[in-house]
């Protein structure tokens, strides 16, 4: 018994978890087995290469709580991979799993092969100072960040669905749950982003940022500091190793140095173009383009010019 | 009354790590060690909670020998009892190893109301430890609190996931991850760090952890590292003029179909 294991909650993150899983498939000569919290993931999972999508129906709806069920399934046919979705709830039921199976992790990897029998898997290290190649003995698992990979686009032959009724974790009790969804505002999504840092001298001023971003039909993003010191900007919005990582065409920093703990997540972005008063902060090392000069007197300039 | 763990790691300073050019291998010999960030706040938190309600903070944490260097720094935020394990196997651990080590060490201590975690450590960020504890004592998780209180037994926690916010209670014991917005960790005052110096730590040896080879044995092997190196074009624009710079900002937005 054998099997790849591929679980998200989050349905396009799951359909995406197949792209890395369809390789592993091709060197383990492995099924897929696709978890599923619904009948309709489900059935687009198996449309789109996963052998056996199976859903896992609870009267508890506390997602984290079905890493139980989700081991059950893994250790009952003693399955050589699982790959889950690395959202923070995915983070926490993979670790519970590769605990009860006494397995190695690996979190968020870009890549994943087979080579030798084992997992090889890459990462990022010291707050992306660094990635590193991890070699994990299977059984193995692995969480991926959402658009790592994307969802593989051919549909081929369908796999079978089936439903099997599980349990969820009876000692945790959920109370309020509030939508935070930044008024529809999905950073992560966004093709052009404003990034402020603590260049700016107060919170008022970040309209010149907003003007900018307005005017590139961009998003605004921000660092740490502005966000949990400054509480200038929302968390959602902060890029960063504990925040969100982004990849869209442009990356304007502005105001901020460009610490590796906030570069990791933005530095697959296409573009990126800073603006700094000090010419000797990283954040240029790390720029395509950049505008040494007071953010004060540059932005509303090229605002003017952007929106020309 | 909560009776409180914190697990810390100890790790290098990731800002004192250099990538040399040549070969992109990390240069940390002029690295210092520290209490890893998220662990800080993990740290705090325990410390505030126990200000408030009464109860008792103890510090846990596995390393090499470098450990030792960790106790004052660990005592001087508010814990009153640093157990540690130095142990040359913690040079290689991974997730697995670490999560067995400390849960070993938890069983023999006994009983915690709850036990803290940060997010995960500055270094490795697996994010692993507290759902592998959890799993492993066979106690309930609550993994990413930005806001954490107890009530007698009961312990109230708020999650910040991607799209939510999550309340959720549960009774203790409990494992519980903090994010680094729960709190900003104290800069120790000079009286605390003198009174670190006369709290106890204790040593808890590997050999008395009851544990089998198969648990110090990594399952993930770090194969090789490299540097980032961020490949750019690194066109600065610095001229005295401001309206010049931003023109030839704009151009070269435009060559890339960015405006």
């Amino acid at each position: 018994m054998a099997g790849i294991f591929i679980f998200s909650e989050d349905s396009a993150l799951g359909k995406q978890l197949l792209t890395p899983a369809l390789e592993l498939k091709k060197a383990l000569n492995q099924t897929i087995v696709a978890l599923a919290l619904s009948n309709s993931d489900a059935k687009e999972l198996a449309a789109l290469g996963a052998d056996k999508a199976v859903v896992l129906q609870s009267e508890n709806k506390w997602v984290d709580g079905l890493a139980e069920a989700i081991y059950t399934q893994v250790s009952k046919s003693e399955g050589s991979v699982l790959l889950v979705g690395g959202t923070l709830r995915g983070k926490g039921i993979a670790a519970y799993v590769a605990a009860k199976i006494n397995a190695g992790m690996v979190t968020d990897a870009k890549t994943l092969k087979i080579e030798g029998g084992n997992l090889l898997a890459t990462r990022v290290l010291y707050a992306g100072l660094a990635t590193c190649e991890e070699e994990v003995v299977l059984p193995a698992v692995a969480t991926i960040r959402a658009r790592t990979f994307l969802a593989p686009a051919a549909p081929t032959t369908a796999g079978t669905v089936e439903t099997v009724t599980v349990e969820g974790e009876p000692r945790i009790t959920v109370g309020a749950v509030t939508p935070t969804g930044t008024a529809g505002v999905n950073i992560n999504a966004a093709s052009k982003l404003v990034s402020v840092g603590r260049g700016f001298r107060k919170k008022e001023d970040l309209k010149l940022a907003e003007d900018l971003a307005a005017a590139l039909k961009a998003e605004l993003a921000c660092t740490r500091g502005v966000a949990e010191d400054e509480h200038w900007l929302p968390i959602e919005r902060y890029i960063g190793i504990s925040g969100q990582t982004v990849k869209p065409d442009l990356y304007l920093a502005v105001g901020l140095s460009g610490q590796v703990q906030h570069m990791v997540g933005c530095r697959e972005s296409k573009v990126i173009v800073a603006v700094n008063n000090d010419e000797r902060a990283p954040i240029f090392e790390a720029a395509d383009y950049g505008i040494v000069g007071d953010l004060y007197e540059v932005l509303p300039l090229l605002t003017a010019a952007l929106g020309k | 009354m909560p009776k409180c763990l914190v697990c810390y790691k100890w790790t290098l300073d990731e800002q004192d790590i250099k990538i040399k050019s040549e070969d992109l291998s990390l240069d940390s010999s002029r690295a210092k060690g520290k209490i890893s960030d998220f662990d800080r706040n993990a740290i705090e938190e325990a410390a505030l909670l126990v200000e408030k309600d009464g109860g008792a903070v103890d510090a846990l944490t596995y390393g090499t020998g470098t450990v030792k260097q960790s106790l004052k720094d660990a005592l001087s935020r508010g814990p009153g009892k640093v157990y540690w394990v130095a142990d040359a196997s913690a040079e290689n651990a991974d997730a697995s190893v670490t999560a067995n080590v400390l849960a070993a060490a938890i069983r023999k201590l006994g009983q915690y109301d709850l036990i803290l975690c940060g997010e995960g450590s500055s270094d490795q960020f697996n994010q692993q430890t507290a759902s592998r504890i959890a799993a492993l004592l066979g106690l309930p998780c609550v993994t990413f609190a930005s806001k954490l209180s107890v009530e007698g037994d009961t312990v109230n926690a708020t999650r910040k996931l991607e799209d939510c916010q999550e309340d959720v209670s549960v009774k203790g014991p409990v494992v519980i991850s903090v994010l680094s917005e729960i709190n900003k960790p104290r800069i120790p005052s000079l009286k605390q760090v003198l009174g670190a110096s006369k709290k106890p730590n204790e040593e808890i040896k590997l050999a008395d952890l009851a544990l089998k080879p198969e648990d110090l044995q990594p399952r993930a092997v770090r194969k090789s590292v490299r540097g980032f190196l961020m490949q750019r074009k690194n066109v600065i624009y610095k001229e005295s003029s401001a309206a010049d710079n931003v023109a030839k900002l704009k151009a070269s937005l435009a060559s890339e179909g960015l405006c």
